[in-house]
């Protein structure tokens, strides 16, 4: 049992800086939504966007961050801040969304093949560690939306890709 | 900055080189190529401000200032120039130059959708508001597109929000937005869902809910689609301010029907049918046998589904009986006993972490002697686990999920103030033992037990080496005992972000320093400015760029949130503390005092501290605390005693900034022969000692009356002990100098007898004060005790306090010296002038000597003592210290957090010790 709402500034996180967030909130400020506790906790929060053009039949919601305090953890928030923001992005038309998770995030690998996404590629060296240095390899995940009748959006790649050839 | 669309234009291949090397970081070479260019093509003007571009980042600001200003003037029309310049004058936090820029182009180019476009971002990045009004509506006039019209219309919301008259925001700006939108909606011409938005902003401010409403469910609504619920949430608004409380009931059950797990709409619920009580739409018992049919009917849903039950419901039926209760109805008790229905709720989420968070808001609703029941009751209702019998008859919990439970219990039982004996060791034991242990350590001052806190938490860290509370309660601890070398680690491996350095900033910067650990005080001071300033200027693109993305509702988030930050108590601390620290490590060591003030670009006159608005953003729950009750009124004190030292060190900066001003108001005198500028100064410094005199009597009273926070509470400043030490005082005493200095300076030395006598006192008295001092850092930091290690940090924070003191006083003697030294030369002219054979030495002259020869007294004692203890402390054998039995593991834990205390106090006292060094050094120089 959950409040959810849209982000504001005046609720600060600080998983990443300032611009970040502020970044997204000016441009896909729907796609922001935090949930909070009846106590006034903040219990987790999704942020997206849209991209990708219509005509190469690539428009869709990419999901940014996810983020669900321990405490609140196993209640299913993930999952309904996950189906919050493919809502949002049938509405906006999307063939797809989309998210990158670390190769060895298992949890949340499974996580998000049990909500319907599956691997549609595979990114080598997408996370850099602080310094710089190549770090691990990402899964790229996508779920098809309704737009998408013949699921073609979701048909994995054959070979892996590197992080200069995507998006 | 390289991207250029238009690869043909000779110019562009011509600077394209240049663009590389900048973007390159090759500013050298970007600067050489510009200089090529311009020699075979004098008037691409462009490469001049590429050149400027590659001056600036190489640290040039002057000469890359002029050469930008001579393109400027030209009034450029070329886009190249254009962007060069907007770029050049970003870097140099110029952004009021690139409105001018664009000024000048539109005028030149009229119809430039572009340039009067860029105009308009030039002004939202200054916040010039009305005139953001003005250039949408040029734009709009010259393109007709809808975003530039109601880029014109937000920009009035924004007169009105920032109009420091609320009248003329509800009577002017909102109406004639209100006007400007209404008639696109007449001519039917509303596109976008943002311009509906930016309509409702509007009508709600203007409190128009009716019409609000209007908008909200007629046609327009429609195009709200990107928001979830965007519709329904704002309807919902709108019945609760419109009192509409039928429709409000009904949509609130509606929006339960299809979720009966959001939590807002619960009250929405409740607090409408409550009111349709009130005024009678509904009978009493019936209205509430209507809320507790629905809230039961939601549980019986609930109840009946095979997946993952929702809390929703059965957290609303608690809420239900609080809200019952409060009102008084007896039909409460139709929905059950709330011990019962909470163990129940127990029973159903127990294993999940947030039960206790849950539970925590309804715990009220039980009397105290039911506490004890509804505890074991946890117990028997939902088994532990683990049937296994430890010595000592501990049971540990079997799997994850009892464990939770476990906790869960433990939680509850604090929560509920029953200091319970019933948990079994297991994992979660030690953070509650650790806690324990320390807490107890604090309260009784014994320091042992501190010790054995800090060994304790060592250990923990050691398991769980990113656990975020054991990090900030050694962090804590080792402040406590004076030892700031091991918490630098310790905070950066918290790997605080972003806004955390505003929020537990404190932690940091409030220890730093006063315990003589000054390198690491400078690090942390501009690990923080750096946050601050970066997001003064980033947060000023993202407004424009919500502006671009139609995102009005933002704009006026965007621009509190900056507020937050630029009237932060912390960084208006950080600020001062910053130049106060510069000038302890640097005035008359490497720049003169005089030089420092003006590098830091600091003046007497200038308040930046913006005190009506100060916030306190610390984040005072960062570390988990058992009694959350007092804090409020914590932070309220906190917060006054916060303001209060920082009043005195700000006025302690800008009255050493007036000292400065004193031999150039001489050398003023002496060459223009105005006077004005003199009184002036003098009585800026004159009011500026008066309220520090104020502040000092305040802090006074407060530290009478001060109330100890807890352990877990705000820091409390260092207020207390520069009153105890005497160091408040005696930097008053010195600055108040500052004030005689500049009348002696006016007066002369042949008719100011009774001044002199009084800088003289003066002069003796701060002698005596730094004596006083001096003793108070006597004795022994860290000692060896019948196997007790004994630890006395405050004569650490003691020695600092007369560091910050004796570096006052030596700067206040220096400028003395400097206003001395030509009057003296006068007065000697005079009198061989008038052949006066009286050759006695002026009284303040003779005093000065007196001052210089005991402060140097004073300082070698301290000296010598520094030494002393560095030396005791070397030999200090701690491995010889026998401690109290503890496992073999436990003991190491200990010994290392001694020895990390012990290499912590070698360490601030060679500090302390090279920058007091250095201020004798400057001692010598001292004469008349």
């Amino acid at each position: 049992m959950t409040t959810l709402r849209a982000f504001t500034c005046s609720l600060t996180v600080p998983q990443y800086g300032i611009p970040f967030y502020l970044q997204y909130l000016a441009h896909w400020p729907e796609y922001f939504i935090v949930a909070e506790a009846p106590g006034g906790e903040l219990m987790g929060y999704i942020m997206g966007k849209a991209e990708g053009s219509v005509a190469r039949e690539d428009w869709h919601g990419h999901v940014t961050a996810l983020s669900v305090a321990p405490e609140f953890r196993r209640l299913g928030l993930a999952a309904k801040l996950m189906d919050m923001l493919e809502e949002i992005s049938e509405r906006k038309g999307g063939f797809f969304v989309d998210l990158f998770v670390r190769v060895s995030n298992q949890v949340a690998v499974s996580m998000y093949k049990q909500l319907g996404y599956s691997v549609y590629r595979t990114v080598i060296e997408y996370y850099s560690a602080s310094n710089g240095d190549p770090d691990e390899d990402a899964y790229d995940m996508r779920k098809a939306l309704s737009r998408d009748t013949e699921k073609r959006s979701i048909i994995p790649l054959p070979h892996p890709v590197r992080p200069e050839d995507i998006e | 900055m390289a991207a250029r669309g238009h690869v043909q234009d000779p110019n562009d291949r011509r600077l394209r080189p240049i663009y590389d090397y900048l973007d390159n970081g090759n500013n050298k070479m970007a600067i050489q190529q510009a200089d090529k260019l311009l020699k075979k093509h004098k008037d691409l003007h462009c490469a001049k401000v590429l050149k400027a571009i590659g001056l600036q980042r190489t640290g040039k600001q002057d000469e890359a200032f002029t050469l930008a200003q001579e393109v400027a003037t030209l009034e450029p029309t070329d886009d190249n120039s254009l962007q060069a310049l907007t770029i050049l004058y970003r870097e140099m936090h110029r952004p009021e130059l690139v409105t001018k820029l664009y000024e000048a182009a539109v005028k030149k180019v009229p119809l430039s959708e572009e340039y009067h476009s860029h105009l308009f971002m030039a002004y939202a990045r200054v916040g010039e508001y009305k005139k953001m009004q003005q250039a949408g509506m040029a734009l709009y006039k010259i393109v007709p597109k809808n975003p530039y019209y109601f880029w014109s219309v937000m920009s009035l919301v924004m007169q009105a929000i920032s109009a420091q008259d609320e009248k003329l925001a509800q009577t002017m700006f909102l109406p004639l937005a209100e006007r400007m939108v209404e008639k696109m909606v007449k001519e039917e011409k509303i596109e976008a869902e943002a311009e509906v938005q930016l309509y409702f902003m509007i009508l709600e401010r203007l409190g128009k809910c009716e019409e609000a409403l209007e908008v909200i469910r007629g046609p327009l609504g429609e195009k709200l689609t990107s928001e979830l619920q965007s519709r329904e949430s704002k309807c919902m608004m709108l019945y609760q301010r419109l009192q509409r409380w039928p429709e409000g009931n009904a949509l609130a059950s509606k929006l339960l029907l299809k979720n009966p797990d959001d939590w807002q709409f619960y009250s929405c619920y409740f607090d409408s049918l409550f009111h349709l009580i009130d005024q009678s739409w509904t009978e009493e018992g019936e209205g509430f046998h209507l809320a507790m049919t629905f809230v039961e009917d939601r549980i019986k849903a609930e109840d009946q589904k095979e997946t993952r039950q929702l809390r929703g419901p059965y957290l609303g039926r608690l809420e239900l009986i609080h809200r019952l209760r409060e009102r008084g109805c007896p039909e409460e008790a139709q929905l059950g006993e709330p011990w019962d229905l909470m163990t129940q709720y127990f029973s159903q989420f127990g294993d999940k972490p947030c039960c206790i968070t849950d539970l925590k808001l309804y715990l009220h609703l039980m009397p105290p002697e039911q506490h004890l029941k509804f505890i074991r009751g946890l117990g028997e209702a939902v088994p532990l686990g683990g049937e296994s019998e430890e010595e000592g008859g501990s049971v540990f919990p079997e799997d994850t999920k009892a464990l939770q439970r476990h906790l869960c219990v433990c939680q509850l039982s604090r929560a509920l103030g029953l200091h319970h004996a019933l948990s079994p060791e297991g994992k979660l034991r030690v953070i509650r033992d650790l806690k324990a242990h320390y807490h107890h350590g604090l309260k009784f001052g014994e320091e042992s037990m501190a010790w054995q806190g800090i060994g304790l938490l060592q250990e923990g860290l050691s398991h769980s080496p990113s656990n975020a509370q054991f990090k900030l309660l050694l962090l804590l601890l080792y402040c406590h005992l004076g030892a700031f070398e091991p918490v630098v680690d310790l905070y950066s491996s918290l790997d605080a972000k972003h806004v955390q350095h505003d929020t537990i900033g404190y932690l940091l910067t409030r220890y730093a320093e006063p315990l003589g650990q000054f390198a690491a005080a400078s690090q942390s001071c501009n690990f923080t400015l750096r946050f601050f300033h970066s997001n003064q200027k980033d947060t000023s693109e993202y407004i424009i760029q919500a502006y671009k993305y139609g995102a009005f509702e933002k704009i006026p988030e965007f621009i509190a949130l900056r507020s937050r930050l630029n009237q932060s108590l912390h960084f208006a601390q950080v600020r001062t503390e910053r130049m106060l620290l510069d000038l302890f490590l640097e005035a008359d060591i490497v720049l003169s005092l005089e030089e420092s003030v003006k590098s830091m670009s600091l003046t007497p006159e200038e308040d930046d501290i913006p005190w009506d608005t100060l916030r306190d953003n610390r984040d005072l729950t960062v570390l988990t605390s058992w009694d959350p009750r007092d804090r409020w009124e914590h932070r309220r004190a906190s917060m006054e005693e916060e303001c209060l030292w920082l009043r005195m060190r700000s006025l302690t900066l800008r009255l050493l900034a007036a000292l400065t001003a004193l031999g150039r108001a001489h050398q003023q005198q002496n060459s223009l022969g105005s006077e004005n500028g003199v009184g002036d100064k003098a009585s800026v410094a004159a009011r500026l000692f008066s309220q520090l005199e104020q502040a000092l009597q305040s802090a006074a009273c407060l530290s009478e009356k001060r109330s100890q926070y807890p352990f877990l509470g705000p820091p409390s400043t260092r207020l207390a002990a520069a009153l105890a030490c005497g160091s408040c005082q005696c930097q008053t005493s010195a600055l108040q100098l500052t004030v005689h200095l500049q009348e002696l300076e006016t007066m002369g030395l042949d008719e100011s007898t009774e001044l002199q006598t009084r800088i003289c006192n003066t002069f003796k008295s701060l002698v005596i004060q730094l004596q006083e001092m001096s003793n108070k850092c006597n004795g022994d930091l860290l000692e060896m005790k019948d196997s007790r290690l004994k630890t006395q940090p405050s004569l650490l924070e003691n020695l600092v306090f007369f560091l910050e003191t004796m570096s006052v006083v030596l700067w206040v003697a220096s400028q003395c010296a400097k206003v001395i030294r030509p009057l003296k030369a006068s007065l000697q002219k005079k009198k061989k002038k008038k052949k006066d054979t009286n050759t006695a030495t002026p009284a303040v002259v003779c005093g000065f000597q007196v001052l210089t020869g005991g402060l140097q007294e004073v300082l070698s004692q301290v000296l010598e003592h520094i030494k002393t203890q560095e030396l005791g402390l070397t030999a200090l054998k701690l491995a010889s210290l026998t401690l109290e039995p503890h496992t073999q593991e436990e003991e190491s834990f200990i010994r290392a957090g001694m020895d990390k205390v012990h290499s912590s106090y070698l360490r601030s006292l060679q500090e302390l010790g090279d920058l007091l060094k250095r201020r004798a050094e400057t001692l010598k120089t001292l004469k008349i």
